[in-house]
């Protein structure tokens, strides 16, 4: 039997009196593209630091390729391949020095790790910047120098927090079609982002949470099918979001009570 | 129809009212900051700082009183610019050294709101006056006034007036050099160089006294302060000094042109620094820009390095993490040269203590207690940093915990290189040290060498400890406003105490009982039991690590 890449087991983390996400059960089958959507605040953030050892879990299990995490994280960890919140760069190293240190930091030998440096920064167009440091890098240079530096020792899993954000769209033509490839060899994508089309054209997957709670999990097909519609033309992922999460008229009625706004 | 009229005056607050909530905006961030439970801890610390401060604050005010009583009832009104230029001097420099005990605060960022231009400058020179040097200032020189009143009371208006255009002068220039200093040192790469030169000069300042005492031999001190003073008389500290010599002995025409002068300083400082402000009001952009793009071929991996890997006898993580060191360091400018510091100030007190003709002591120190003394106070200056490892980590810090590494790894690298750079200044200062008052002897000298590693390895395991408990970011090649924690620097502070207490006992113990070999057997097992306590924690350290991971991301990614 296969067991899933990622699967967790009533994951919970408070913090204090807030309870940031709330048992929730994960199944993520192997080389799925995964969605992983909320409004703010939902608990998106929490759960992806939880799957990638920023975090710890006030309870609940995580495992990863069939891995308990907690019993070993080291091992977990050498599987798979973050871009976290806020990128987490060591912004005064330059590009080639970053994605060295992060190869040497996943066991690659020294050779290994400065050709595929050298590969990566060529194709995410980074390479005519050699001596800049990464706080000199705009935004969007950062963004794609982090998802180099996630996927250089070839992780089994990829997570991706807000992977496109800032990102120009040339670059992010090239990194779709880079993520689906890896897919395609097997890879298993984690990704969160507030673009539901981004979502919606590259993710079979989706789970979607609101306040801690997983409130629906499955196939894009399977949840339009668990929507009901008035009309036989098939729903977007936007439609089947906002109807879950249940912000339908609710922006809509509070703009009008703002009335001095306008 | 919905009711559009703001509920607000037309002409928005006043500027008193802007003044008002900017106050209770800087006390809420304040207030803000002491719920979290590591600020908490802090707040103890600068508790502690608090009361040294206050004890300096306070002595000197009696000081300056009584200073300034003396003066006027001895009639040695020239004592005056001695007073004024000694708190002039500290009012202005001594921002530039420390950072404010407030909270963390751009009054800059204020610009956003609609506020008035007169409201702006106000709120920026009321800043000045929340500065804890400006604090000492308007102390030192309240005393000043309170000095004068008791010895002769018809003084009082005088030197009151003075005092207050005095503490004019200084807030508003202290508000221009900070705002020229902020300006210049908005770029990383002038930032760096400024630090570097303002490192060495502090350095170089070491030296005046020596030098002062050398060019002056035979003169009597005060006539050298009087020829010095001379050349200073066109200043602000001196007008003030002057303008309290003339009030004295009644000379009102001299009063008036002192007055009339520091005056002409305040108006000029004025309206400089209102046109500083008026810029940053414009909305002077300050703010870090990208570095233009040079075009540079880039080399293939195969042709860019042949060397071999100077760490390939250290496992890939840690040769990672050390070469990320090194790379840190070498690009930090104001940490790269502020390491000269330490041999230099050995260097210093050679000169005054030691060798052939000490300045201070005038008897020679003996090599067998100075070295010792001098190696203690690299080990106090060097060991600080370490109680705050993390400090340059910034957001990066993620890194360690989503790579496959265990956390004692991490710190085995940060502690190797921290030694590297230790091993590095003593060699250098030992080298100095050899050349100005030559080597102890050796009994000792192997003893020193063990106690350095005693206090090291000893240091190493609390330090790490310290550093994962209460991290605090530093801002990479920065020096204004950088502080580690204050339950850090206190317990660095307590540690090292207690180190130096015990390593002197056992110095003094091969005195006592005439065996110049005991202390260096008594460090030596010290030494081992160190190292091997030092190795048998670096696995709970990691445990600590894993426990302290959220205060450590959070703390360090603000």
């Amino acid at each position: 039997m296969n067991e899933p890449a990622i699967l967790t087991e009533n994951l919970t983390r408070t913090f204090g009196a807030l309870t940031a996400v709330d048992g929730i059960n994960l199944s993520v089958t192997a080389g799925q593209f995964f969605g992983f959507l909320g409004p703010n605040g939902a608990g998106k953030s929490t759960t992806i630091k939880m799957l990638t050892g920023l975090l710890s879990p006030t309870s609940g299990r995580i495992r990863l390729l069939g891995m308990d995490f907690g019993a070993d994280p080291v091992e977990v960890k050498r599987q798979i391949g973050v871009v976290p919140e806020g990128m987490g760069l060591f912004e005064r190293l330059t590009g080639a020095e970053y994605l060295n240190f992060v190869g040497r930091m996943y066991g690659l030998d020294r050779e290994t790790a400065r050709r595929r440096s050298d590969e990566l920064l060529h194709f995410m167009q980074l390479a005519d910047r050699p001596k800049s440091v990464i706080a000199d890098y705009s935004h969007g240079m950062q963004k794609k120098l982090a998802l180099a530096a996630a996927v250089i020792h070839g992780p089994r899993i990829l997570f991706l927090d807000e992977p496109f954000e800032g990102v120009d769209a040339l670059a992010a033509g090239a990194l779709k079609s880079l993520l689906a490839r890896m897919t395609e060899r097997g890879v298993t994508i984690f990704l969160t982002s507030h673009v539901l089309e981004i979502v919606e054209r590259l993710c079979s997957h989706v789970a979607i949470i609101h306040k801690g709670r997983l409130v629906a999990q499955g196939s894009l097909d399977e949840l339009r099918a668990g929507i009901s519609s008035d009309d036989s033309s098939p729903r977007t992922l936007e439609q089947i979001f906002l109807s879950i999460v249940g912000q339908g008229g609710a922006a809509r009625s509070q703009l009008e009570e703002l009335s001095w706004l306008t | 129809m919905a009711d559009v009229t703001p509920k607000t005056e037309t002409g928005g607050p006043g500027v008193f009212t802007q003044i008002r909530l900017v106050a209770g905006l800087r006390w809420r961030i304040l207030r803000n900051l002491m719920r979290v439970r590591n600020s908490r801890l802090d707040i103890v610390g600068l508790i502690f700082a608090a009361i040294f401060a206050s004890a300096f604050v306070i002595g000197l005010c009696w000081l300056f009183g009584w200073g300034a009583y003396f003066s006027v009832s001895k009639g040695r009104f020239d004592w005056f610019l001695l007073l004024f230029w000694s708190i002039g001097l500290f009012w202005q420099a001594f921002p530039l050294f420390v950072a404010g005990f407030g909270a963390p605060f751009e009054f800059r960022t204020l610009l956003r709101f609609p506020l008035r231009f007169s409201a702006f400058y106000l709120i920026g020179l009321a800043y000045g006056l929340a500065d804890f040097a400006a604090v000492c200032g308007a102390c030192w020189l309240l005393s000043i006034g309170v000095g004068v009143s008791l010895a002769r009371l018809t003084l009082l208006p005088q030197v009151a007036l003075v005092i207050v255009l005095f503490i004019w002068m200084n807030i508003t220039l202290e508000r221009l050099l900070s705002s020229w200093l902020e300006r210049l040192l908005a770029r990383r790469r002038t930032r760096e160089l400024l630090f570097g030169v303002f490192i060495l000069l502090s350095v170089s300042a070491q030296f005046l006294r020596p030098a002062i005492i050398h060019y002056t031999e035979g003169a009597h001190a005060s006539v050298s302060l009087q020829r010095l003073v001379s050349y200073l008389s066109p200043l602000p500290p001196s007008l003030a000094g002057s303008a309290v010599i003339a009030a004295g002995e009644g000379q009102s025409l001299q009063f008036l042109t002192s007055v009339g002068a520091l005056l002409i300083y305040i108006v000029i400082l004025s309206a400089l620094l209102w046109q500083r402000f008026a810029a940053q009001y414009r909305g002077e952009e300050l703010s870090e820009t990208s570095a233009p793009v040079t075009s540079v071929t880039y080399s293939s991996p195969s042709a860019m390095e042949r060397k071999s890997d100077p760490f390939g006898f250290l496992s890939p993580q840690l040769g990672a993490i050390l070469s990320k060191e090194i790379k840190y360091l070498v690009r930090n400018g104001f940490v790269l040269i502020s390491l000269l510091m330490p041999p230099l100030l050995v260097l210093l007190f050679s000169s005054q203590f030691s060798g052939k003709h000490p300045s201070v002591t005038h008897t020679r120190i003996a090599s067998d207690t100075f070295f010792p003394a001098m190696m203690g106070y690299l080990i106090l200056m060097l060991m600080t940093p370490a109680y705050n490892c993390f400090a340059y980590e910034s957001k990066g810090i993620r890194n360690y915990y989503t790579a496959p590494v265990r956390f004692r790894e991490v710190l085995l690298a940060k502690n190797l290189m921290h030694a590297a750079i230790l091993v590095f200044e003593i060699v250098v200062a030992t080298t100095l040290l050899s050349i100005r008052v030559g080597l102890p002897s050796s009994p000792v000298l192997a003893a020193t060498i063990l106690a350095l590693v005693f206090a090291v390895a000893g240091q190493f395991a609390i330090a790490d400890w310290v550093a994962l408990s209460f991290p605090r970011k530093l801002e990479y090649g920065s020096m204004r406003g950088q502080r580690g924690s204050g339950v850090s620097v206190w317990i660095a502070f307590g540690v090292q105490i207690l180190l130096a207490g015990i390593c002197t006992i056992i110095l003094f113990a091969g005195r006592w009982t005439k065996n110049p070999w005991l202390p260096a057997e008594a460090f030596a097992a010290l030494a081992v039991a160190s190292l091997a306590g030092y190795f048998a924690a670096l696995d709970s350290l990691s445990n600590v690590a894993e426990k302290k991971k959220e205060v450590l991301i959070e703390t360090l990614s603000k």
